[in-house]
C-alpha cells in the first residue's frame, strides 16, 4: 500500500505530546512554588512543598490510606470480575449479550448515581440493615457513610465493569480445548482453574490489576461522597487544597506524588511481568 | 411393525435410563457444583452492581412530604419530585451529552490514524511512541483536572483566554483522557487483520484510497466503535477532571449532582438521576441495534 501511515499518526501524535508535556510540565513545576494565600504564588523555586508534606503524619496517614484503599479496592474488584468474566467467555452468545448489556448499563451510568443507590441501600434504618440486624449477622447497623469500607464498596461500583471487560479479553484468548485436555488427563475441575486457567491468565490479570489500581488512585468520587470528609485519600486532599484552600502549590505537589506513585507502581509491576513471563519461558 | 415399535421402545428407555444415570453421576461427580456456582456468583454480581440504579429508580417515586427523608420502598407512590427537576439538571444532562459525543468524535478522530501509524508504520521507537500516547491512562483522573487547570490558567495569563470554564477546556481534558482508549481498541482489531483482503481489492485495480475506504475502514469500524463507546462512557460519567474545569454557572450532569449532593440534598436529585437511568438504558439498545454492543467484546485491548 503507498498510503503513508506515519504521515497519518503525525497529526495526533503532536496534539497527545503537545497536551501531555505542557499539563504535567507546568503543575510540576508549579508544585515546587511557595504559596503565600489567597491564590497567590510566590515563583521561587523550593522543595518547602515536599518537605511540609513528608513531614507533616496528615499527609503520610492520607498516603497509606490511599493505597490501602485502592489495593483492597483493586483485590476485591478481580475478585468479582475473574468468575464473570469467564463465564460471558464461555457462555452461549445471547446469554452472554444480556451479561454484557447489563454491565455496559451499569458503568454507563455516572458514579454519582451508583452512590445515592448506595447510601439508601445501606442506610441505618433501611430493610437491609433491618434484615441483617433481624438474622443476627451484625449487631449494629452498617452504613457506607464516613467509613473506609464504604469508599471501597464505592470504588468497586467504580471499577467493575470495566475489569470485567479488561479480564474477558484475557480469557477469552485461552482455547478451550486446553482445559479439555488437561481434563482428559484426569485433572478435576478445581485444578484445571487453578493450575491451568489461572496461570495463563496470570500476565493479563496482573495487567488488568494494575489499570484497575490506576482508576481507583485517581478516583475522586467515591471517596468525596462515601468518605463524608473523614475518609481522605489523595484526590480528596488534591481537591479541596484547590476548591477550599486555593493552594495551588499544595494541590500540585500532592497531584505530582500522586502521579509518581502511581508510575512508580506501574512500571514495578511491567518489570515484574517481565520476569515473569520470563521465568515461565524458561520453564516451558 | 409392533415388533419395530416394541424396540423403539425399548431403546428410548434405554436411552432415558441412560441419562438419568449421566444425572446422577453428574450430581455425585459433583460436576454441577461449578456451573452452579459460577452462576450464583454472576447473578451476585449482577445484583449488586444493579440494586443501587433500581433502588434510585424506586425511591425517586416517594410520595412523603418531608424532605431529605429518602425511601426505599417507596411509600404512597407519587412523580412529584420529577415535576421539582431544577431546570439546572436538564441543561448540565445536554451539556453532558454533547460533551460525550463531541468527545468521542475527536477522540476517534485523533485515535484512529494514530492507531493506523503504531500498527502499520513501521515507526522507529515504536514502543517509545505508543507510551506517549498511552500515558494518559497512567495519569490519574485528578491530576489530569489539576494539570489541565493550571495549563489554562497559564495560558489565560499569557493570551488573556482563559478556558477554565468553558466548553473548550473541558473538551481538551475530555480528550487527552479519552484519546488512549480509542487507540487501545483500534490497534487491537488492526493487529488481528487480515491483510489479505486489502491486497486482493488492490489486485482487483482499486486504488489505495479506495481500499483505505471500502476495505481498511470497514474492518476496523469495530474498535472504532468500542473506543468511541469507551470514550463517550468516560466523559458521561466524569467528575474527577471536570470538577476542576467547570465553573458554577456553567456545570457537568455528574458535577451537577455531585454538588446537588454534598450541599444541599434535594430528592428531585433521584428523580433526575432516575431519567438519566432510563436515558442509558435507552442510549444503549440503540447502541445495541446499530453497531452491537459485543464490538466492546471483540476489540477490548485498552492495554
Amino acid at each position: 500500500m503507498n498510503l503513508n501511515w506515519r504521515a497519518m499518526l503525525v497529526p495526533s501524535f503532536v496534539v497527545s505530546l503537545l497536551l501531555m508535556v505542557a499539563s504535567q510540565y507546568l503543575f510540576i513545576k508549579s508544585s515546587f512554588y511557595k504559596n503565600v494565600g489567597f491564590g497567590i504564588v510566590d515563583k521561587t523555586f523550593g522543595f518547602q512543598n515536599y518537605k511540609n508534606l513528608f513531614l507533616d503524619s496528615f499527609y503520610i496517614d492520607a498516603i497509606i490510606e490511599t493505597f490501602m484503599v485502592s489495593g483492597l479496592a483493586t483485590v476485591f474488584t478481580i475478585l468479582m470480575a475473574y468468575p464473570v468474566a469467564y463465564a460471558i467467555a464461555r457462555m452461549k452468545p445471547n446469554r452472554a449479550m444480556i451479561l454484557l448489556a447489563t454491565i455496559v448499563v451499569s458503568t454507563f451510568i455516572t458514579i454519582v448515581i451508583k452512590v445515592f443507590g448506595l447510601i439508601i441501600i445501606f442506610s441505618a434504618d433501611g430493610w437491609l440493615n433491618k434484615i441483617l440486624i433481624f438474622l443476627g449477622i451484625i449487631s449494629e447497623p452498617f452504613t457506607v457513610i464516613g467509613n473506609i469500607s464504604g469508599v471501597i464498596v464505592g470504588l468497586i461500583h467504580f471499577c467493575l465493569g470495566f475489569a470485567v471487560l479488561l479480564i474477558y479479553s484475557v480469557v477469552q484468548t485461552i482455547p478451550k480445548s486446553y482445559e479439555e485436555a488437561a481434563q482428559i488427563h484426569g485433572a478435576s475441575r478445581i485444578n484445571v482453574f487453578l493450575k491451568v486457567i489461572i496461570p495463563i491468565t496470570m500476565p493479563g490479570i496482573i495487567i488488568g490489576a494494575i489499570t484497575i489500581f490506576n482508576m481507583c488512585m485517581g478516583a475522586f468520587t467515591s471517596a468525596a461522597l462515601l468518605g463524608g470528609g473523614r475518609v481522605l485519600t489523595l484526590p480528596v486532599l488534591i481537591q479541596r487544597a484547590v476548591i477550599m484552600e486555593v493552594n495551588y502549590p499544595m494541590a500540585a505537589t500532592l497531584a505530582a506524588l500522586l502521579l509518581a506513585f502511581v508510575m512508580g507502581i506501574n512500571l514495578l509491576s511491567i518489570a515484574l511481568l517481565k520476569r515473569f513471563r520470563m521465568t515461565k519461558a524458561i520453564v516451558t | 411393525m409392533s415388533s419395530r415399535k416394541l424396540a423403539d421402545g425399548r431403546a428410548e428407555m434405554k436411552n432415558g435410563t441412560r441419562m438419568i444415570r449421566h444425572w446422577l453421576g453428574d450430581i455425585a461427580s459433583l460436576r454441577w457444583v461449578e456451573p452452579a456456582g459460577v452462576a450464583v456468583w454472576c447473578a451476585g454480581v449482577l445484583v449488586f452492581m444493579l440494586a443501587p440504579l433500581v433502588v434510585t429508580v424506586g425511591a425517586s417515586f416517594h410520595g412523603g412530604s418531608e424532605y431529605a427523608v429518602v425511601v426505599f420502598p417507596p411509600e404512597n407512590l407519587s412523580l412529584q419530585w420529577y415535576e421539582r427537576i431544577p431546570g439546572a439538571h436538564y441543561q448540565a444532562f445536554f451539556l453532558s451529552i454533547f460533551l460525550a459525543a463531541l468527545t468521542a468524535l475527536i477522540s476517534c478522530l485523533l485515535g484512529v490514524p494514530a492507531a493506523l501509524g503504531l500498527v502499520r508504520g513501521n515507526l522507529p521507537g515504536k514502543q517509545v511512541i505508543s507510551a506517549i500516547f498511552r500515558a494518559p491512562l497512567q495519569i490519574p483522573a485528578v491530576v489530569i483536572g489539576v494539570a489541565f487547570m493550571q495549563l489554562f490558567y497559564a495560558v489565560g495569563n499569557q493570551t488573556g483566554w482563559y478556558a477554565v470554564g468553558t466548553f473548550w477546556g473541558l473538551l481538551i481534558g475530555h480528550v487527552f483522557h479519552a484519546t488512549p482508549y480509542v487507540i487501545g481498541t483500534t490497534t487491537a482489531v488492526l493487529q488481528r487483520f487480515n491483510a489479505n483482503l486489502e491486497e486482493a481489492a488492490l489486485i482487483h485495480g482499486a486504488s489505495p484510497m479506495r481500499v483505505f475506504v471500502r476495505v481498511t475502514l470497514p474492518l476496523i469500524m469495530p474498535g472504532v466503535y468500542a473506543g468511541g463507546l469507551y470514550a463517550f462512557m468516560m466523559s458521561f460519567g466524569d467528575v474527577p477532571i471536570s470538577m476542576f474545569l467547570t465553573s458554577s454557572s456553567f456545570l457537568t450532569y455528574p458535577i451537577e449532582l455531585f454538588f446537588g449532593m454534598e450541599n444541599d440534598f434535594d430528592p428531585s436529585i433521584l428523580a433526575s438521576s432516575s431519567l438519566v437511568i432510563v436515558f442509558s438504558l435507552l442510549f444503549m439498545l440503540v447502541v445495541q441495534k446499530i453497531v452491537g454492543l459485543d464490538v466492546l467484546l471483540k476489540s477490548n485491548n485498552v492495554n
